[in-house]
């Protein structure tokens, strides 16, 4: 019974020693807390919560783990011969665990010099009272108000304000003298007010509600809700209340709208990449490709391939023949190895192009007169590739890890902005620029234009419009094998991926309206954001999605084309 | 200039109409289960299906071979066909289901207390018989209509119908529909008060699949030899000018369209108590693609060849999927890419390919042997 907690707790002791580890060399303020921290234990039921407010006054990181410990009932008093009595908490040191003296970091010995064994079964660890409990739960909190990081000061404050104890106001106001960083300093502000509003003074709560409508502080909307609605509140104070219930309502509206807005854009970015090779093989060829999503995965198993070679190398068994890929074995954490996507880049693009090369001259070259028959023939690639797939690289997805600069996320006015949401923006306005630039400004693309304005023409020119045809089709897959490296990023990576796509970014293109890339852009810009604004809308995304494909076929009633239709003389087209 | 039907097509086709609707479950019923010539129960069964599937072939070959309508969601009509007999069944099932309620299972497994108002009609046989072909037709002319008016073709086309399937199936697995979310309608019991599981009612339901089958078969060869059917083959050969001819194209597109989408709703209502379940997964776009593959197989624009493939790659594939799971999808794909690309004739069209490819070759031999003769022909007269 005993052992799963004792495991768990061991886990977490873990973690701690990694803070542990990096205060190697203790400092004086490291050495002080420790020897206040064994004279608490050690101390008397009585004066133990008492030190343990004080030790506040003296902060060190390190008594976040020892505090851990003794709350987990991993510290424990070591009697030693000699009659001293050593506080000592139980660290993990390979399969068991090593005991380390809490007054100065050092394992704990016995008087022949050699480490002392613990047995965790018989001893009695030092137990913690609710009032102790209480108090090293405030000296954190406290110790957090001075953390060195601004996001964690500002969370403390935050949770200190939300208490509306009026004992934090000193503290408060002694961390607002010496504080720097301006947002934190509104921070604080904000706190003191949220602990007003419960003051019995009118005048003090309608000075806090004032300083909440100014800052526009959302944490504390319910509060104020709460005081708007309350009959037993004077008049005046009330309709303060409501003001500022007003002014961040309105707030949280914009920041709604901005946050929608900005998840709109980036999924329309996301659309926009996975729809940008096909504005190539559609929009300017005419060439039906329902295996654009396969080649697409083709780029995003090319990420994983290249993530495996970067990191342990991987063992695959297509057909039962088994392939060894070694790998450099870079550690997970090394630079060069978070740097790897740089490298998968062009390695998708190139892997994906050249897929693109044998189906255009295996199958498409011989389909340039018959669409639909394209469209058929290339479905029954799209499924021959998938079960490819599936027996290269099994079922289920693989497993590519985005970079840890991907996680996380940073606020502009209390809207989150994820990275990954805003690199998919980056990586969009790269792919379409590039693309847009090549297709404009280099002698290839001429070509490329040529061959797809009037293929007859181009050839009379002398273009060589077979091996344009083939160089296109490659682009066109090269830039779907960027857009897999790319959501291998921010999504998954299986053999069915490329079908999740494939209605999608039809649906960009023929919006957009075929033979220019322009539509394409504002197409996904535009499809993403209508998604995403019914999403939040209806609180449903399927139903956002079924409303914006029937807004798209009513859409092309009206428009038939699409947005910027090509304008020809031919009367098929 | 009326085509006429020669005898000989009619004496055929009367040959194979009474094979499949009389013989085969009268081998099924009437010999001993040891005979060789003993159809099983469980045969009767997937020809019964294999048979639904031949009706939405034909109905695609309607649609694509006879007037150039590339559809990729015909599998949508012949789901909400199967939909709105499932409602009936599922409402059939009464108080057998596992909650012992009045209301479906899985209603009340949402939580559901009273049956929803859209239901209650299709307690009614004829009710749902009726929405089987109205429901996919109503679907047919509204999505037909919009798109035919704007002019949209070819590939557009194809690629709406596609948005449109993938919408709804979409749709189809939310709860909110009241229609089974993904699970759809499983576990029939009876429908008409014969009981689902005996081997009389599947024998039964393969009947009324066969004949549905041969109904739909006649009613399309009619319609084909019609001027109708002039029309419609002149659409797809080239629809401007049909236009300028002063056709309303648009209204002959919307009509076989429409009727396409009823014709697969009937085949659908008939396949799902035969396989006993009908869910979204029906409407994937794949799946309407893979019924494509049917056509293209068996030959379009002939009427027999999708049948002919309908079976013939569901047989293959009940056989395959068996004996090869990890190939066979690659099997499918490699096959149709062979046939879009070297038999757009599909299989019924082989035999003709492969006179007309003999007929070149031994034009380009003779011709060859004529050159050759010509060539010692010269020297002989200059030596003359």
């Amino acid at each position: 019974m005993m052992r799963p907690y004792v495991q768990r707790s061991l886990c977490l002791v873990a973690a701690m020693a990694m803070t542990f580890a990096s205060l190697v060399q203790a400092d004086e303020s490291e050495s002080s807390a420790r020897q206040s921290a064994a004279r608490a234990i050690l101390a008397s039921e009585s004066e133990q919560a008492m030190i343990v407010q004080d030790m506040a006054a003296n902060p060190s990181p390190i008594l976040g783990p020892i505090f851990e410990a003794w709350q987990r009932s991993q510290v424990y008093i070591y009697e030693a011969p000699d009659g001293a009595r050593i506080p000592f908490m139980l660290m993990p040191d390979g399969s068991g665990s090593k005991a380390v003296r809490i007054d100065n970091g050092e394992p704990l010995v016995g008087p022949n010099g050699a480490p002392v064994v613990v047995d965790e079964a018989t001893m009695k660890p030092v137990e913690t009272f609710a009032k102790l409990r209480r108090a090293m739960r405030s000296t954190m909190d406290l110790l957090a108000l001075a953390d060195p990081a601004p996001a964690t000061r500002q969370s403390a404050i935050l949770k200190l304000g939300m208490k509306q104890s009026p004992e934090a106001l000193p503290i408060l106001n002694a961390r607002l003298a010496r504080e720097q960083d301006k947002a934190v300093k509104n921070g604080i502000l904000d706190a003191i007010a949220i602990i007003n509003l419960a003051s019995p003074d009118p005048k003090m709560q309608i000075d806090a509600l004032n300083q909440l409508k100014k800052s526009n502080s959302v944490p504390s909307r319910e509060l104020v809700a709460k005081m708007a609605a309350d009959e037993k509140l004077s008049p005046k104070v009330r309709a303060a209340a409501a003001s500022t219930l007003k002014a961040i309502d309105n707030h949280l509206f914009w920041v709604d709208f901005f946050g929608t807005m900005f998840r709109g854009v980036s999924l329309g970015s996301v659309l926009l990449v996975v729809a940008l090779g096909l504005a190539i093989t559609f929009g300017l060829m005419g060439v039906i490709n329902m295996a654009h999503g396969e080649i697409m995965v083709v780029g995003g198993y090319a990420t994983y391939l290249v993530q495996c070679i970067f990191g342990t190398g991987v063992a695959l068994a297509p057909f039962g023949i088994s392939v060894n890929i070694p790998g450099f074995g870079f550690d997970s954490n090394s630079g060069i190895y978070q740097s790897y996507f740089l490298f998968a880049l062009p390695v998708a693009f190139f892997s994906a192009a050249a897929v693109g090369v044998l189906l255009e001259r295996g199958v498409i070259q011989f389909l340039y007169r018959r669409p639909l028959e394209s469209l058929l023939a290339t479905w029954g690639v799209s499924l021959v590739m998938q079960q490819l797939f599936r027996l290269i690289f099994g079922p289920a997805n693989a497993p590519v890890y985005s970079p840890a600069w991907l996680l996380g996320s940073f606020s502009v006015g209390d809207v989150i902005m994820n990275y990954n949401r805003v690199f998919v923006i980056i990586f969009a306005v790269a792919i379409v620029v590039g693309t847009s630039l090549l297709l404009a400004k280099t002698p290839v693309g001429l070509l490329i234009r040529a061959v797809m304005q009037d293929r007859t023409t181009a050839a009379c020119m002398g273009v060589r419009t077979r091996k344009v045809n083939t160089l296109t089709f490659a682009f066109g897959s090269g830039l779907a094998g960027l857009a897999g490296a790319f959501l291998s990023q921010i999504g998954n990576i299986g053999p069915s991926t490329g079908q999740t796509y494939i209605v999608d970014s039809f649906m960009v293109v023929v919006v957009g309206g075929v033979g220019n890339l322009i539509g394409t852009v504002i197409s996904a810009l535009g499809i993403g954001t209508l998604d995403q604004i019914l999403q939040t809308g209806l609180r449903n995304p399927v139903i956002g999605k079924v409303l914006v494909l029937v807004g798209i076929i009513l859409f092309l009633q009206w428009k038939p084309s699409g947005l910027f239709a090509t304008k020809g003389r031919g009367l098929e087209n | 200039m009326k085509q006429e039907v020669s005898k000989k097509e009619v004496l055929i086709g009367a040959i194979v109409a009474v094979f499949l609707i009389a013989v085969i479950p009268g081998l099924n019923a009437f010999t001993p289960a040891g005979s060789s010539l003993h159809v099983s129960d469980f045969n009767i069964n997937l020809w019964g299906q294999y048979l639904c599937l031949a009706i939405v072939a034909v109905s695609i070959d309607l649609l694509w071979g006879y007037t150039g309508l590339l559809s990729l969601g015909q599998m949508l009509f012949f789901s909400l066909g199967g939909y709105a007999l499932g409602m009936h069944l599922m409402l059939m099932i009464g108080k057998l289901g596992q909650y012992k309620s009045d209301l479906p299972d899985f209603m009340v497994f949402l939580g559901y207390t009273k049956l929803p108002a859209h239901w209650e009609p299709f307690a009614h046989f004829g009710f749902a018989a009726f929405a089987v072909l109205w429901v996919p037709g109503v679907v047919a002319f509204i999505f037909g209509y919009l798109a035919f008016r704007s002019r949209i073709r070819g590939v557009y086309f194809s690629i709406l119908t596609q948005a449109l399937t993938y919408a709804a199936c979409l749709l189809f697995f939310r709860n909110e529909l009241t229609l089974g979310g993904n699970n759809g309608f499983t576990d029939f019991k009876t429908l008409l008060g014969f009981d689902l599981g005996t081997p009389g009612t599947q024998r039964g339901l393969y009947i009324a699949s066969a004949v549905a089958l041969v109904l739909v078969y006649v009613l399309c060869r009619w319609l084909t030899l019609t001027k109708f059917g002039k029309v419609q083959r002149a659409i797809r050969d080239s629809e401007n000018r049909v236009l300028f001819s002063g056709y309303a194209a648009a209204n002959f597109k919307l009509f076989v369209f429409v009727l396409a989408g009823m014709i697969a709703g009937l085949a659908g209502a008939l396949y799902v108590p035969q396989v006993g379940i009908i869910n979204p997964s029906q409407m994937e776009p794949a799946k309407s693609l893979e019924a494509i593959v049917w056509v293209a197989v068996g030959g379009r624009a002939s009427l027999i060849g999708p049948i002919i493939g309908a079976i013939g790659v569901n047989g293959l594939k009940s056989w395959a999927s068996q004996a090869f799971p990890a190939y066979w999808p690659i099997f499918l794909g490699a096959m149709f890419v062979v046939v879009v690309l070297f038999m757009p004739r599909g299989v019924v069209g082989l035999p003709a390919q492969i006179q007309e490819a003999w007929r070149r070759h031994k034009r380009a031999r003779e011709a060859a042997a004529e050159a050759a003769a010509a060539a010692t022909q010269v020297p002989k007269d200059s030596q003359s």
